[in-house]
C-alpha cells in the first residue's frame, strides 16, 4: 500500500478545511459543508469538463472566476463562493441566465420539475426574472432516442453528461453531441435507436428534462411518489436500486450508487424490467387441476390443502427445482419443508458456486483498481452480470492490462475450455499462448479473476487459480453464477440438510415435483422431471406450457415484491424490501404454512440484520488445490463446408420479464449468428445475409453478423435462437 | 469498397492509435464521395473501430467535411473581417449573381456550390476565395464571370 496523500490546508469563504492533495475543490468544500453547484460535473464520468460554468467561484490571486470543478486543492488557496463573493455570485446568476436562454419554461409539464436540478439551482442561485423577450429555439419533440428514452431537445443544457456516460464509461459510443458551438445538439448516428445495455442511465445524469424515461414519463409526479431503497434481484450483481412507488404501483426504478458494487450505474433490465409486474397475463390467484374441470382458480387456503394433500402422497420422493430467484428466506421456508419435513433430499439447484472462492472475496470495486484482469468462460461478461462489464472497463480505462481468453477472446480458446485454461495458468510451465499472461499474472500486485461461463466446477478451478498466484488483499476472484441468489439459494439448500439426494437424471417415477418460479420453468431438465412427477406444485408469474401440466399453480411474487435476503455474486448478502404489496400470499407465507404442516417451523418473516449498503463479508476458507482436467485439442479451423462449434449464450435481455415489457422488445438479442472474421470471408457470408444452421434434422434460418473477435470454427448465438441445434452445426448461405 | 479500407488502415498506421485517424480517414471519404454520405461513416467507422456516431460528431464539427451533397466544384469565399474590409461581400454577390444561388446552395445542374467560410488565413491577399480548395485571391466582383466560366467549361459543358 503506498504512502496516505499529503495533505493540504485550504480557506472557503472563510472556513478552513484539511483534505487530501488532489482533492476537487467541489468535494473540499462539501467537506467544509459548503456545497458549490454543478450541472456538467460527474466524477464518475471522467475527468473534469468545465462545460457549464454554473460552480465558478473566485479565487484569491486569479483574476477571473474560476470553475471549481476543474481545479483541485492547492495548499493555502483562498476560495469565495457566492456565498460571500459577489463577483462570484454575479457570475453564476449570468450562468444561469445565459442556460436559460433557450430552457423552454415549461416546468408545469416537464416530467423533471419537481426533482430538476435547474430548476433548484435557478431558484437558488439565478436571477429572479428574466431580460429574453426574441423567440426561443424550438425543435421537433419529444424525438425517440431509442424506444426507452425521449429527449426534448430544446430542454438540452449541454453539459455532455450523457455523451461523456456514453464514451467514457459504458463506451458504446452511440450517443454523441454533433456540430458546434450554438448549434450542437445530441443525437444518434442517422438516429437510429440508442441500443445498448447501459442506455438508461443517461436519464439520471441528464440535470435538466432532456432525457426522460418513456416508461415513466408523465406516470408520477415527485411530490406524490416513495422512492424504497431496495436491491435488484435480475442478475448476480445486486444493483442497489430506489424503487419509486405510486399509489401502490412501482413507477420506476433508479440507481442507488453502493460504491463497492455498482457505483451507481445500473443495466436497462434493472431499470425497465419492473414493468413486467403489471402485466395483464399476470397469476393472480392459485389455481388447481380439477378432474374433469382442468385448471380452476381456488381460495389459498384450498391451494394449501392441494399443496399438503399432494406432498403427502408422494412420500420421500419429491424434488424441489429452484429458479435461483427466491430470496434466502423463500429458498430456506422450502429446503427445510422438503429435507426436514417431507424427508427427500433432491434439489435442482441453477448454481452452485464452489465456497472455496470465498477466500477470494473481494468488492466488484476492486476490479477497477486491478493491474491485471482475466476473464475467461463462453458467456459473455455482459450478458451475464452486465456490471462487472463496466468495471472492467473502467480497469482498462485505467491501464489495466485486461485480457479474455475463450471463443470470443483477445487469446482463442475453443468452447467449454475455460477450466483448462484455469489449470494451465496455475501450472508451473503454461503452453506457449498463454506465457506471457501467466507471467504478467504472477508479477501484478493486484488481480482480478472473471469466470463467466456455465461449468459448474468453474468456481474450484478459478479459487485454484486464485491459490496458486497467491492473491492476496486487493485482488478478487469472481464467479458468476446463472441466477440473481443462485449463490444464497445454494447456501439455503446446503444449510437445511446434509444428505447426498437421489440423482434427479434417473427415469424412475417421481412423487411429486415443486418447481419455485418462472425461471425454473424454462429449464428442460425441470420440464423432463414433471413429465415423471405424479404431483406438481409450480409458484410462477406467468402461466406457460409447462406451468399448465402441474397440479397446483400459485401465483408467484416479484423481487420488488418481497422483503428478504439475497446473496450476489461477490458474497455480499443484502436485503430486499417490499415495495409494493404482491396480488396474494407471497411464497415464503405459503411455504412456512405448508411446512408447518408438515412439523416445520418456519418463520413466514425476514430475519432482521442486513443493513444498507451492506459490508462485504471477510474472506473465509482456503482454496483447493485443482488438479488440471483434461485438456481441449487445438482450436479446429472450419472444415470447407462450413462446420462450426455452436455458442450459445443467455442474452441479459430475456426472460419472462423482458418479455412483458414492450418498450424493452428492441433491446432483445436480433435473430442473427455471430461468425468469425476469416470463416465468413472464406464462406463468402457477409453481416446481414440469411444464412441456414443445421444439426441432424433441425434447422434455423439467421442473420449473419461478422464478429473479428470470434475464434476460428466457433459460431456464436443467443440461446433463444438456437432452439433444439446441436453444439455442432454447418453454416451456409440460405 | 475495399479499397477505401485499404487506404484508411494505410493512413492508421501513421498514428500511435487509430482512433487519431479519424479526420484524415474521413477526408479519404469525402474524396471518393464528394460528400459524407451516412454509408462513409458505416465504412469509417468499420475501419477503425469506432462507432458511426462518434465519427459523425467528428465531421459535423468541422467546416470542412460535408454532410449534404455538395456540387462537382466547389466555391468558398472568406467574409471575416479582413476580407469583408476589402469588399468580400462584393465578390460574393457577384458569385450568386453570376451562378443564380444563394450562399449555402448548390446550382440545379449540381456543377457548383457556393458557400461562405471563416478565416482562411490568406488576409493580406483579400477577398479569399477557394475554388475547390485551391485559393485564388484577390478575387474581385470583375473576375468572377471569368471563374465561373472555367467551371462551368470542366463540368461537361453546362
Amino acid at each position: 500500500m503506498s504512502a496516505p496523500p499529503e495533505q493540504v490546508t485550504i480557506t472557503i469563504d472563510d472556513r478552513s478545511v484539511s483534505v487530501p492533495k488532489g482533492t476537487g475543490l467541489v468535494e473540499s468544500a462539501l467537506q467544509a459543508g459548503i456545497e458549490i453547484p454543478v450541472f456538467c460535473y460527474e466524477p464518475r464520468l471522467g475527468p473534469p469538463l468545465g462545460a457549464c460554468r454554473m460552480c465558478l467561484v473566485e479565487i484569491e490571486g486569479l483574476p477571473k472566476l474560476q470553475a471549481a470543478c476543474t481545479l483541485s486543492a492547492q495548499d493555502g488557496m483562498v476560495v469565495r463562493t457566492s456565498a460571500t463573493s459577489a463577483q462570484a455570485a454575479d457570475g453564476q446568476e449570468g450562468v444561469l441566465e445565459f442556460i436559460l436562454l433557450n430552457h423552454p419554461l415549461d416546468c408545469p409539464d416537464c416530467d423533471k420539475g419537481g426533482e430538476c436540478p435547474l430548476q433548484d439551482l435557478t431558484l437558488r442561485y439565478g436571477p429572479g426574472t428574466s431580460r429574453m423577450v426574441v423567440q426561443k429555439r424550438t425543435f421537433d419533440k419529444p424525438i425517440p432516442i431509442s424506444p426507452l428514452i425521449a429527449l426534448d431537445r430544446e430542454r438540452c443544457i449541454l453539459c455532455y453528461r450523457c455523451t461523456r456516460f456514453s464514451e467514457q464509461v459504458a463506451e458504446d459510443g452511440q450517443l454523441v453531441a454533433l456540430n458546434r458551438g450554438a448549434s450542437s445538439i445530441i443525437a444518434t448516428f442517422e438516429d437510429e435507436p440508442y441500443r445498448a445495455h447501459f442506455s438508461g442511465n443517461v436519464i439520471d445524469l441528464c440535470p435538466v428534462g432532456a432525457l426522460t424515461s418513456t416508461v415513466y414519463r408523465f406516470r408520477a409526479r415527485p411530490w406524490e411518489i416513495q422512492n424504497v431503497p431496495t436491491v435488484c434481484a435480475m442478475c448476480p450483481v445486486g444493483c442497489n436500486v430506489w424503487a419509486t412507488t405510486r399509489e401502490g404501483k412501482v413507477a420506476r426504478v433508479l440507481a442507488r450508487n453502493h460504491p463497492e458494487v455498482d457505483g451507481g450505474w445500473l443495466c436497462d433490465k434493472g431499470r425497465f424490467a419492473h414493468d413486467h409486474l403489471r402485466a395483464a397475463d399476470r397469476l393472480t390467484e392459485p389455481i388447481r387441476r380439477i378432474r374433469m374441470r382442468g385448471l380452476v382458480a381456488v381460495p389459498w387456503e384450498e391451494a394449501l390443502d392441494a399443496a399438503d394433500e399432494g406432498l403427502r402422497a408422494a412420500g420421500a420422493s419429491v424434488c424441489v427445482a429452484f429458479s435461483g430467484g427466491e430470496t434466502v428466506e423463500q429458498a430456506d421456508a422450502l429446503s427445510r419443508l422438503v429435507r426436514q419435513g417431507l424427508g427427500a433430499d433432491v434439489a435442482l439447484l441453477p448454481d452452485d458456486p464452489d465456497p472455496a472462492l470465498d477466500a477470494f472475496r473481494a468488492p466488484l470495486a476492486a476490479i477497477r483498481s486491478a493491474n491485471v484482469c482475466l476473464v475467461v468462460g463462453d458467456e459473455p461478461v455482459l450478458e451475464r452480470a452486465p456490471i462487472v462489464d463496466l468495471w472492467l472497463r473502467a480497469a482498462r480505462r485505467g491501464g489495466a492490462e485486461v485480457v479474455t481468453v475463450g471463443p470470443a477472446g483477445a487469446i482463442a480458446a475453443p468452447p467449454g475450455s475455460a477450466a483448462a485454461i484455469c489449470a494451465a495458468l496455475a501450472a508451473s510451465s503454461p503452453p506457449e499462448e498463454l506465457r506471457e499472461l501467466a507471467r504478467d499474472l504472477r508479477e501484478a500486485d493486484r488481480v482480478a479473476l472473471v469466470w463467466s461461463g456455465d461449468d459448474d466446477t468453474g468456481g474450484r478451478h478459478l479459487a485454484g487459480l486464485a491459490a496458486a498466484l497467491e492473491l492476496g488483499e486487493g485482488s478478487g476472484a469472481y464467479f458468476l453464477p446463472r441466477t440473481p441468489n443462485g449463490r444464497g439459494v445454494a447456501q439455503a439448500w446446503r444449510a437445511a440438510g446434509d444428505g447426498r439426494g437421489i440423482d434427479p437424471s434417473g427415469d424412475e417415477a417421481l412423487g411429486a415435483l415443486i418447481v419455485s418460479g418462472d425461471e425454473a420453468l424454462r429449464d428442460t431438465r425441470v420440464v423432463a422431471l414433471a413429465d415423471r412427477a405424479r404431483f406438481v406444485l409450480t409458484t410462477a408469474m406467468f402461466m406457460n406450457e409447462a406451468a399448465g401440466q402441474s397440479h397446483v399453480i400459485l401465483p408467484g411474487t416479484g423481487y420488488l415484491e418481497r422483503d428478504g435476503t439475497v446473496v450476489n455474486l461477490e458474497g455480499r448478502s443484502q436485503r430486499l424490501r417490499r415495495t409494493v404489496e404482491p396480488p396474494g400470499w407471497d411464497e415464503l407465507a405459503f411455504f412456512a404454512q405448508l411446512a408447518r404442516r408438515f412439523g416445520v417451523d418456519v418463520d413466514p418473516w425476514t430475519r432482521a440484520g442486513v443493513d444498507e449498503l451492506a459490508a462485504l463479508p471477510a474472506r473465509s476458507g482456503t482454496a483447493p488445490v485443482v488438479a488440471a482436467p483434461a485438456a481441449r485439442g487445438p482450436q479446429r479451423a472450419a472444415g470447407a463446408g462450413g462446420d462450426f462449434e455452436l455458442v450459445r449464450y443467455r442474452a441479459l435481455f430475456s426472460g419472462a420479464a423482458v418479455e412483458r415489457v414492450p418498450q424493452l422488445a428492441f433491446q432483445r438479442p436480433a435473430a442473427e449468428v455471430e461468425l468469425p472474421g476469416g470463416d465468413a470471408s472464406r464462406l463468402h457470408i457477409a453481416t446481414g445475409e440469411r444464412v441456414v444452421l443445421r444439426s441432424g434434422e433441425v434447422s434455423r434460418e439467421l442473420a449473419a453478423r461478422v464478429n473479428r473477435r470470434l475464434a476460428p470454427g466457433v459460431a456464436r448465438v443467443a440461446e433463444e435462437h438456437a432452439d433444439g441445434l446441436a453444439d455442432s452445426v454447418r453454416i451456409e448461405k440460405a | 469498397m475495399s479499397e477505401l479500407r485499404d487506404e484508411i488502415h494505410a493512413v492508421a498506421r501513421r498514428y500511435p492509435a487509430r482512433r487519431s485517424a479519424v479526420i484524415p480517414a474521413l477526408r479519404l471519404a469525402q474524396e471518393r464521395y464528394g460528400w459524407l454520405p451516412p454509408e462513409a461513416f458505416r465504412e469509417v467507422a468499420a475501419a477503425l473501430d469506432l462507432t458511426p456516431a462518434y465519427c459523425k460528431s467528428v465531421a459535423s464539427f468541422y467546416d470542412m467535411f460535408h454532410l449534404e451533397p455538395v456540387g462537382a466544384h466547389t466555391v468558398e469565399i472568406c467574409t471575416n473581417v479582413s476580407c469583408a474590409l476589402v469588399g468580400a461581400q462584393r465578390t460574393l454577390e457577384a458569385f450568386e449573381r453570376e451562378l443564380g444561388i444563394r450562399a449555402g446552395e448548390t446550382t440545379r445542374d449540381g456543377a457548383v456550390s457556393l458557400r461562405t467560410i471563416e478565416c482562411a488565413g490568406g488576409c493580406g491577399w483579400g477577398p479569399v476565395v477557394a475554388v475547390d480548395h485551391r485559393y485564388r485571391e484577390p478575387v474581385r466582383p470583375e473576375d468572377v464571370p471569368a471563374i465561373v466560366g472555367e467551371l462551368r467549361r470542366t463540368t461537361g459543358g453546362a
